[in-house]
């Protein structure tokens, strides 16, 4: 069974004095993957500014756009239509004893091969005194020891959009246990990193009407590495594990990676950003 | 040629330009003053005052008394007044560096040695004493960097670009050197009574735009204000004037220019049209209303400079 | 024939302790010199200070300079300039270039492994810690193959002569390293001042650096380019290596850029010109890898291009030196470069490493803590001289200070037994005399494709302050004109 979405994403920028030059780069277009099949993208702005499609570096499919005339106010609206795949995650076995399984996490040759993911961030660096906030058992799979640790931060962490932003450290998440879905998963990549298992944070849409938390915007999850069983999908913003309701748009060492909109603008005075986010669903047999 | 490369260039040449006509305005108006005809000529206050307005740095309260080395300290080489004779220097310099690459070595040398020695030249010395020292070795060096300009450099773009530049410069600053002593005529006739086509201030004039002899050996006479404007606006022969620049500006654009079809929105073609208003223009429709005649060219000049930057600057 | 009682040498006090370059083991003046030695020696003291200061004015006429900020106002200092030439004869040469060439082509494979397979610290030759705690190794390179397959397409490599004779390095410099303009014109400015003295010698060209820089990135243009259009980038007029931009970018005859003065439209480059946009494609970039690409890296940097990454990682433009070279001139990568070049080459290096302590390993850290008054401090990710802690000329008090930041960050630093670096006779304006002073060499290299190239001279550097062994121009250290003699 599949579903079809129609995802919308909209950004408006409004400037106090003209803007003379700017250019940025959205990295909001779903991925195509085994579970996800783009199959149309639609992107305008309100001053019919020359969009150019490439890929960041990375190699995550971006948009970006270099206005050549002055303005003081731009409407981005981007609209992808995708066909999600449904799937278990609860199907998937590694196939192995914890024990192997630890064993060949602690190989250096998968040390190697997973760095940039088993790498502590600017983003993922666990203050000193929280460093083992969160203890794998050895007794039981890493599987169930990732799902733990779902349910842990998904507990440990209230969502709460007034408290946090996109420059927040894990230092003060862990001091005021509030945060957005960003924070929940930055703490679950540290977390899951300090515990040598390889975690990229995960950008992109979830679906609306189910009641989870952080669906008005765009999303953030986490992925783990398991041996045998590949990337799995944890969100412990709302203590699931990522299925067809998540649309990724790309992965990274944390948010800095997978940033939606960066920016550089040349304009004087103050200006004011709004985004917004419709995922509309429909089933497919 | 980058294009910011080229506003450099252009910026550059304009610079030496004005540094060497403020410099000589000092020189000039300071030293003919000494021994003017009439007591107004002669005052130094008077001087003074003609000295900002120059510069654009009038004092609306003509009353005012002026303290000498202030004003000179200001136009010649104060770091805060931003056109100053040193900061014009350094402007220059600052926009050779970031060309550097495309201008020769011994042009930037010059232009190197130029700003070393304003840069070093002692302000108590230039206030009390120097004028005359500091002032002549501006428009030295900068005959100098025209010299460079001219030998050193391929006739090229570069050196089209920077002709623009002292050229667009040149023909601003000779207007505003008329527009000067034209204000210190009417003073000297609203003082003295010294009839305005006579003043003593066409002579002076004349001598600040370094074209007093060419202008005796041209006319055999004194000058007067119809035959000193005639000259210095009109005559494609005399180098500084008003014409001759309009010319080597239409003559550099045109390399520049790639049009190959008729295009009214070109630089080439805006030149060219002011160009050739000045060219049938006769004396006695300028004489009549000289306010409007400066006020116009002024004008002209800068919408040249505003539609190079569109066309060629633009970055 | 004049000799070190005489003329401008006669006050010239030879510390033995010290290799003195003009000296062989028995105490007589080098064959090499010897010529120069008379030639100089000839000289009266006024007359050399006369010349000397001519050179200088030389300098400051021609704009080589630096900014030097202070705190109300800028001044501009020329990079001082010691007239009295080092010669390194053609037996010595072969080492250094043979041994540069070698540490270059070493290093470039390692950057190739270390941004693929990673195959070198799979196999245990050198820790993962190299690349996983390093801010310089940019994820953005993995699995990026850079036109050609080169990464450190100009290296500088620091080597100094120890007291027992031998070449060792200092310091690989793989990011943007700077000095080679003033090679060239430390020649011209000996040139200017004693030209006769050139006449009984046989010295090697500098000048023919520029044409092997524009040799070097035309081999390495993307592909399906035929004449590809190079530039410099620079970060602008108010860096301190903006003379060094301009001279390049002269001597080449190609466009000196700004950030601002490039775009990126459909994953290609433009510069803006007054006939609109050109093409570029490869571009010398000195600007460091974080303000390259501001939609990439640094968000807030003015210096680079937008769009630039994603140009380069699509191969329609080249950047020389490649993106992410700063994690292999680590220090600690450094301290790995025998194996590396073991690894790669397998063969011997031909240069000598300087035996370092790993601050990161708890029996060398015990180590270090214990001999800091015998060693020399380096932080491990600084450049330019800036950090370094050099035992023997610590207090008490400043000893027991490095000790703690050692022990608070171990990983940042490393440590060094003191090299004497050897010392040359250098003309010092406050005594009015020639005085011993501590020299390196910066050689630079060049690696293209299928193209290996040293500059026949390289940047003498010689530290002004006495018994100083920073040489590093931001540490008040100044330069010579360095001769590499022909057979």
């Amino acid at each position: 069974m599949s579903t079809e979405y129609v995802i919308t994403y909209k950004a408006e920028n409004l400037y106090e004095g003209p803007v003379h030059k700017a250019h940025w780069q959205f990295l909001i277009i779903p991925e195509q993957n085994t579970t996800q099949d783009l199959v149309s993208i639609d992107f305008k702005n309100s001053i019919n500014a020359y969009d150019e499609r490439s890929v960041n570096g990375f190699g995550f499919r971006s948009i970006r756009i270099r206005p050549k005339k002055e303005f003081d106010q731009i409407r981005f609206e981007a609209s992808f239509k995708l066909v999600k795949h449904q799937t278990n995650p609860f199907e998937l076995d590694s196939g192995l004893t914890p024990s192997e399984e630890y064993e060949k996490i602690n190989s250096l040759d998968f040390k190697v091969d997973f760095e940039p993911f088993l790498r502590f961030t600017h983003f993922t660096s666990l203050p000193d005194n929280s460093q083992d906030l969160f203890k794998f058992r050895r007794d039981i799979s890493i599987f169930e020891n990732l799902q733990a640790l779902n349910t842990w931060i998904f507990k440990a962490i209230k969502y709460s959009s007034e408290v946090t932003d996109v420059q927040t450290t894990l230092e003060q998440i862990i001091e005021h246990r509030q945060g957005v879905c960003q924070d929940f998963a930055h703490l679950f990549c540290a977390l899951s990193r300090k515990n040598n298992i390889p975690t990229r944070y995960v950008s992109g849409y979830l679906h609306q009407g189910n009641g989870y938390f952080g669906d008005a915007q765009m999303h953030a999850w986490v992925e783990a590495y398991i041996p045998n069983m590949d990337w799995v999908g944890f969100d412990p913003t709302n203590n699931i594990l990522v299925s067809d309701n998540h649309i990724k748009v790309a992965h990274g060492k944390d948010y800095d990676d997978c940033a939606p909109l960066k920016g550089v603008v040349y304009a004087s005075g103050d200006n004011e950003t709004t985004h917004s986010v419709e995922v509309l669903s429909q089933e497919q047999q | 040629m980058l294009a910011r490369v080229a506003n450099n260039l252009f910026w550059m040449g304009r610079y030496i330009e004005r540094s060497e006509h403020i410099a000589r305005y000092l020189n000039v108006n300071y030293f003919s003053s000494l021994d003017a005809p009439n007591s107004l000529s002669q005052s130094r206050q008077f001087v003074l005052h003609s000295m900002l307005f120059m510069v654009g740095e009038k004092e609306e309260d003509p009353t005012k008394v002026l303290i000498e080395e202030d004003v000179l300290f200001k136009i010649g080489l104060d770091p805060d007044s931003p056109n100053s004779i040193l900061n014009n220097i350094k402007y220059a310099r600052e926009n050779a560096n970031s060309a550097r690459d495309l201008i020769s070595t011994e042009l930037y040398e010059s232009l190197n040695k130029f700003y070393h020695f304003s840069v070093n030249y002692p302000v108590a010395t230039f206030v009390k004493n120097g004028l005359y020292d500091f002032t002549t070795n501006i428009t030295e060096i900068t005959s100098v960097l025209r010299g460079k300009i001219r030998g050193t450099l391929l006739h090229n773009e570069v050196y089209a670009i920077i002709m623009m530049g002292m050229n667009i410069e040149r023909a601003t600053q000779i207007t505003r050197i008329i527009n000067s002593k034209y204000n210190d005529a009417l003073k000297a006739q609203l003082n003295c009574g010294e009839p305005l086509s006579k003043s003593f201030e066409w002579t002076t004039l004349l001598k600040c735009t370094e074209s007093y002899d060419m202008m005796r050996r041209f006319y055999k006479k004194t000058p007067t204000s119809i035959s000193t404007l005639e000259f210095l606006v009109l005559n494609p022969n005399c180098p500084r004037s008003v014409m001759n620049s309009l010319n080597q500006v239409y003559q550099h654009i045109l390399l520049l220019d790639t049009n190959r079809y008729y295009n009214k929105s070109s630089t080439a073609f805006l030149v060219g049209k002011v160009k050739s208003e000045y060219q049938y223009k006769h004396i006695e429709e300028i004489e009549g209303n000289i306010k409007s005649f400066i006020e116009s060219i002024l004008e002209s000049l800068s919408q040249i400079s505003i539609k190079m930057e569109k066309e060629f600057f633009n970055y | 024939m004049a000799n070190i009682d005489s003329g401008i040498f006669s006050s010239y006090k030879r510390n033995t302790d010290l290799f003195d370059e003009l000296f062989d083991e028995n105490g007589s003046i080098k064959s090499v010199y010897q010529e120069l030695f008379d030639l100089y020696g000839a000289h009266s003291i006024k007359d050399y200070v006369n010349l000397n200061d001519k050179a200088k004015a030389s300098f400051f006429n021609q704009g080589i300079t630096f900014q030097v900020y202070g705190k109300n106002e800028t001044q501009e200092k020329i990079f001082p300039f010691d007239l009295f030439p080092r010669i390194i004869d053609s037996n010595e040469w072969e080492i250094i270039e043979k041994g540069s060439i070698q540490r270059s082509k070493a290093l470039n494979l390692f950057l190739w492994d270390i941004y693929h397979e990673k195959q070198i610290i799979k196999d245990g030759i050198v820790p993962l810690e190299l690349i996983s705690s390093s801010n310089n190794y940019l994820h953005q390179m993995m699995n990026l193959d850079p036109p050609g397959g080169i990464y450190n397409h100009i290296s500088g490599t620091d080597i100094i002569k120890h007291s027992d004779g031998n070449f060792y390095v200092l310091e690989d410099n793989i990011r943007c390293p700077s000095g080679v303009s003033y090679v060239i014109c430390n020649r011209t400015a000996l040139k200017r001042a004693l030209f006769g003295v050139f006449n009984h010698y046989k010295t090697h060209t500098v000048t023919d650096y520029g044409e092997n820089l524009l040799d070097l990135l035309e081999s390495v243009k993307p592909k399906g380019v035929d004449n590809p259009v190079c530039v410099v980038i620079t970060p602008g007029m108010y860096n301190s290596a903006f003379y060094e931009h301009s001279y390049l970018a002269k001597t080449m005859g190609i466009e000196l850029v700004q950030g601002s003065d490039l775009f990126v439209e459909n994953d290609f480059v433009y510069m803006k010109t007054i006939r609109g946009p050109i093409k570029v494609d490869v571009i010398y970039r000195r600007i460091d890898d974080l303000f390259l690409d501001p939609l990439e890296f640094k968000p807030d940097s003015a210096l680079g291009v937008p769009g630039l990454f994603a140009a380069y990682k699509k191969g329609n433009v080249t950047l020389a030196n490649a993106p992410g070279t700063g994690v292999a001139d680590d220090k600690a990568v450094y301290t790995y470069m025998p194996q590396i070049i073991k690894y790669y080459l397998d063969e011997e290096p031909i240069l000598n490493n300087v035996h370092t302590y790993h601050c990161s390993r708890p029996d060398e850290l015990k180590y270090v803590l214990e001999h800091v008054h015998e060693l020399v401090i380096k932080p491990v990710d600084e450049a330019g001289g800036y950090g370094i802690s050099i035992g023997n000329k610590l207090t008490k008090a400043e000893i027991e200070n490095v000790k703690k930041q050692i022990k608070e960050s171990p990983r940042k630093y490393v440590a060094q037994p003191i090299m004497s670096l050897s010392v040359h006779p250098t003309y010092i304006d406050k005594s009015e005399s020639f005085e011993q002073r501590h020299i390196d060499l910066r050689t630079f290299t060049i690696l293209g494709k299928d193209k290996e190239y040293v500059l026949k001279g390289g940047l003498t550097r010689v530290a002004l302050e006495k018994g100083n062994l920073i040489v590093n121009s931001s540490q008040g250290g100044g330069s010579k004109d360095t001769w590499v003699l022909k057979n």
